[in-house]
């Protein structure tokens, strides 16, 4: 057998390159690349241009492929721009957007084709890759072409100011050719247009805020600004790239709203102080909404506020007609704070620094007036005694809680307190309260605020009048049957101490009720040995029965110095008023207003008072008055009710109080140098005044003394090296 | 005891004035408690801290005690004694008018420009006894703060009777050199 070998033969005949391979199939894809851009694509095949491209790269003529594209891509792009170029008026935007579409499409297809020199050559050789490529030629070609650049971008702007204006434009066409920028690149986008249009849009708003301003009343401007902030919002959302949206906000908000803050907040019957006293919501709201958009822009409304506030309130406080009713008076604080809670609430978000700036401003303006604590408890008073008669319980709770909420902003609270007490007791003792659980509900929320000691005198003084009921009663029950037909009687004891003191000297009592006096004193004391019992005559009421001069009968509720007064006259005709002093020891000043009140008041003057002058002079006559009438059966004529002081009164109260508070800063003292053992002057003092400050605010000179008199007595010293400092001698 | 008569003697004898301010020295050394007193103790002790043993001594021992007063901490240790030595007994403060003898003794040798304004100051105002740290602080004021109050400092825990005083020389429009303007040329 043969033996066979079998070998590959090489080609028989050789495939020779053709010198020109590369020309003619470049000049294949030449004409694909115009057919493509003429729009005959349809014609090509896809598949045999890509071997062609492929073959190329793959023969090493890459190269001449791809400076073949750009040279071919470039002279498509130039006849477009010309094309553009020469776009008249309207048409030129969509010609350039309708060009742009169809060099996307074109582009893509040649990408297509060659694909393999963008995969292959492209990143070797490392050249821009075709889709790339294709961009940027558009964009020097086209788009950077000297006339396209700058009329394009006019033409934008322009469209932009015709919407601004009102016209209705072309926003999808808009958007294209925007997403056109972008898609050139982000600088493109910007440098080509985002920077001019924020520059114009500078200059547009800067002209119509000057226009509005100049125009418009502060609620209608702040409408205006709020209309076009939402404009841009939406113009940026339907066609500009939302990186431009906080761009054009700031310069909407710059020029319209921060250039003009202090304009538009002072304008005069239309600023933010007329809005406030109108009550004008929207307004308010509106700007809120739009001031916190820029710096200091709360700042500003929120410094307005607060002065306003404090004028209104410095006013209301220095009005002598309005000091006149303190009930009133706090009435129109409590009016004025409700106003501006309401703004709060429902135009400024409940903003806490609106919040605390009202807060400050009323604890600066009713601690201008020294008579506040005074009236507030005055109002109190009112409100207890008959105010809240008939009021729901959660009513109630509500009085009460806008009262603690002033008792809050007192600077000088232990002034409340003494004014509180005496005003309790008046209360107590004459019976006027409208509501028991009202009066413990305040109790209890002023402890929970001041601390169990600001309220335990408080407290003691309802135990007293509870104590002394039912020793009233025990009293009754064992010793009623022998009191027979002697006047009724009802005793409160009163613990010196919880009540506050009034020194009443005794005063001469009528011997009708003496026995039954005496009973009652000798019952207690027999219960409670080793206390001592003085009577107030001062404090008491008495109802006394009368009969007139034609028979008419009254039942007249007096003072206990008036019914002194008035029994003096079942034994005489005439008195004088020095008869009267010397016959009760009521002492003068207090009789002589006692005697007022019997003899110079309209319809109620059961005495009569020769000379008929308005004052009461020692020489005065008083007569019982038979003609005495009244529509009433039960006549009124005891002063029992909290009043506001006179001059002298309330001079008197402040020197007490500002005595109490002697011992209170020397104990705070005290308290401090014991802990701290040596301090500096300074820092006792701002120590102290922490300290104290629930209650009071300290005068620095008042706790210089105190140390001084402390040092006398020996509880400190200074220190021998330095004299600013203390030292505690334990 | 030594009263204010035997006191008269000593003072012939050593030829000083009773009203002289040696004799405050004299009894700073002494130790003495009360002003016009001299316990046996005092008197012996103190002599001999002074090494004074007869009275030719004595009137020799006067210059120097004299000096004393120029040498600052002695001035100061003196001028405090001066408080609880002129006193009463039993008292806390010192009377006023006592109180102003003595400065006016003091400060003549000190040279304090207000002193005659203090003075009457209190006597205007004040009217009352003077506390120990009030007396002592005055010392303090005196040196320190400049007779036309440029240096005042109102946050310098001064007794508020110097905070007063103060008060009253700015009412009065004191100037420079420690005279009182007319305030109607101001």
């Amino acid at each position: 057998m043969k033996k066979r070998s079998i070998v590959i033969e090489p080609y028989r005949h050789r495939v020779a390159l053709d010198p020109n391979y590369a020309e003619k199939t470049w000049k294949i894809l030449e004409h694909a690349i115009h057919e493509i851009y003429n729009h005959n694509s349809s014609q090509l095949s896809f598949e045999e241009l890509y071997r062609n491209a492929y073959n190329m790269v793959l023969q090493k003529f890459g190269e001449k492929l791809y400076s073949g594209l750009v040279t071919t891509m470039t002279s498509h792009l130039r006849q477009i721009s010309q094309s553009i170029e020469s776009a008249q008026g309207e048409i030129f935007l969509e010609e350039l957007n309708r060009k742009w579409v169809e060099h996307n499409k074109a582009l893509l297809m040649i990408r297509d084709i060659l694909m393999y020199m963008d995969r292959t050559f492209v990143p070797s050789s490392r050249k821009t890759p075709v889709h790339e490529l294709g961009l940027n030629l558009w964009r020097d070609v086209v788009i950077h072409s000297n006339k396209t650049q700058s009329r394009l971008l006019d033409t934008l702007i322009d469209l932009v100011l015709k919407e601004r204006n009102g016209e209705v434009i072309n926003r999808g066409l808009m958007r294209n050719l925007i997403k056109m920028l972008m898609d050139l690149g982000l600088s493109v986008y910007q440098n080509d247009f985002e920077k001019h249009f924020i520059e114009v849009s500078k200059d547009f708003y800067c002209c119509e805020s000057q226009k509005f301003i100049e125009s418009c009343n502060c609620g209608d401007y702040l409408k205006k600004a709020e209309r076009r902030l939402n404009e841009e919002m939406e113009r940026v959302s339907h066609y500009l790239d939302p990186s431009s949206e906080s761009k054009i906000i700031k310069v909407v908000e710059t020029e319209m709203i921060e250039n003009h803050m202090h304009t538009l907040v002072h304008m005069e019957n239309s600023g933010l102080v007329s809005m406030f006293v109108d009550d004008k919501y929207e307004d308010l709201e509106r700007i809120y909404n739009l001031f916190r958009r820029v710096p200091s822009g709360l700042t500003i409304v929120k410094d307005v506020m607060t002065s306003f506030i404090r004028d209104t309130g410095k006013q209301l406080i220095m009005d002598p007609e309005r000091l006149k009713d303190p009930v009133d008076f706090v009435q129109r604080l409590l009016d004025l704070k409700d106003k501006y809670d309401k703004a709060i609430t429902l135009a400024f978000n409940n903003d806490k620094t609106f919040q605390n700036a009202l807060n400050s401003a009323f604890e600066y303006f009713i601690n201008l007036n020294a008579r506040s604590p005074e009236f507030i408890s005055l109002f109190v008073d009112d409100k207890l005694r008959r105010g809240l008669k008939g009021v729901g319980e959660e009513d109630v709770e509500i009085v009460l809680d806008k009262v603690m909420m002033l008792f809050r902003y007192l600077q000088e609270k232990d002034m409340f307190e003494k004014y509180y007490k005496q005003h309790l007791a008046k209360r107590l003792l004459s019976g006027k309260t409208v509501s028991d659980e009202a009066e413990r509900s305040l109790i209890v929320k002023l402890k929970t605020e001041c601390g169990y000691q600001f309220t335990s005198k408080l407290e003691g003084m309802f135990t007293d009048m509870k104590t002394s009921y039912d020793m009233m009663q025990g009293f009754l029950a064992c010793h009623g049957a022998e009191l027979g037909d002697s006047p009724t009687l009802s005793v409160q004891v009163l613990t010196t101490g919880s009540w506050p003191t009034q020194s009443s000297p005794q005063c001469n009592l009528p011997s009708e009720i003496l026995g039954v006096c005496e009973k009652f004193r000798s019952y207690y004391l027999g219960a409670h040995s080793g206390r001592r019992l003085s009577w107030q005559a001062n404090m008491g009421n008495a109802d006394l029965k009368a009969t007139f001069g034609k028979g008419q009968k009254h039942e007249l509720n007096v003072s206990t110095y008036q019914m002194c007064v008035l029994m003096l006259f079942n034994n005489a005709d005439r008195l004088s008023c020095k008869e009267i002093e010397q016959a009760t020891a009521i002492p003068m000043p207090d009789l002589k207003r006692c005697l007022q009140s019997l003899a110079l008041v309209k319809g109620k003057n059961v005495l009569r008072k020769e000379p008929m002058s308005k004052d009461i002079a020692e020489d005065d006559a008083f007569f019982f008055n038979d003609k005495f009438t009244s529509k009433l059966f039960k006549v009124k004529i005891g002063t029992v009710v909290a009043q506001r002081e006179s001059e002298p009164e309330n001079i008197e109260t402040r020197q007490r109080v500002e005595e109490d508070r002697k011992p209170q800063i020397e104990a705070a003292i005290v308290r401090v140098m014991k802990s701290r053992k040596i301090l500096e002057h300074n820092n006792i003092i701002a120590e102290v005044t922490k300290q104290l400050q629930a209650r009071f605010l300290p005068n620095p000179v008042v706790i210089k003394k105190r140390i001084e008199s402390l040092i006398e007595r020996e509880f400190l010293e200074r220190d021998k090296v330095d004299r600013k400092m203390y030292r505690y001698l334990a | 005891m030594i009263f204010a008569d035997g006191i008269t003697l000593l003072c012939n004898d050593i030829q000083v004035d009773p009203q002289d301010i040696v004799m405050l020295v004299l009894s700073w050394h002494m130790k003495a408690g009360t002003m016009c007193e001299f316990s046996k103790k005092e008197f012996t002790e103190g002599l001999q801290s002074l090494g004074i043993d007869s009275l030719d001594k004595f009137r020799e021992k006067i210059p120097s005690m004299r000096s004393e007063l120029k040498d600052e901490q002695k001035f100061r240790e003196i001028y405090n004694f001066a408080f609880g030595w002129a006193k009463e007994k039993g008292q806390k403060s010192l009377a006023l008018d006592t109180a102003i003898g003595m400065w006016q003794l003091l400060f003549a040798e000190k040279q304090w420009p207000l002193v005659d304004h203090w003075c009457q100051f209190l006597q205007a105002r004040h009217n009352k006894a003077i506390s120990r740290d009030t007396w002592s602080q005055l010392l303090e004021f005196a040196k320190t703060v400049s007779s036309n109050l440029s240096d005042y400092d109102a946050e310098g825990a001064w007794p508020y009777l110097i905070d007063e005083f103060v008060d009253y020389l700015k009412e009065n429009g004191v100037n420079q050199h420690g005279q009182i303007n007319d305030s109607s040329l101001n």
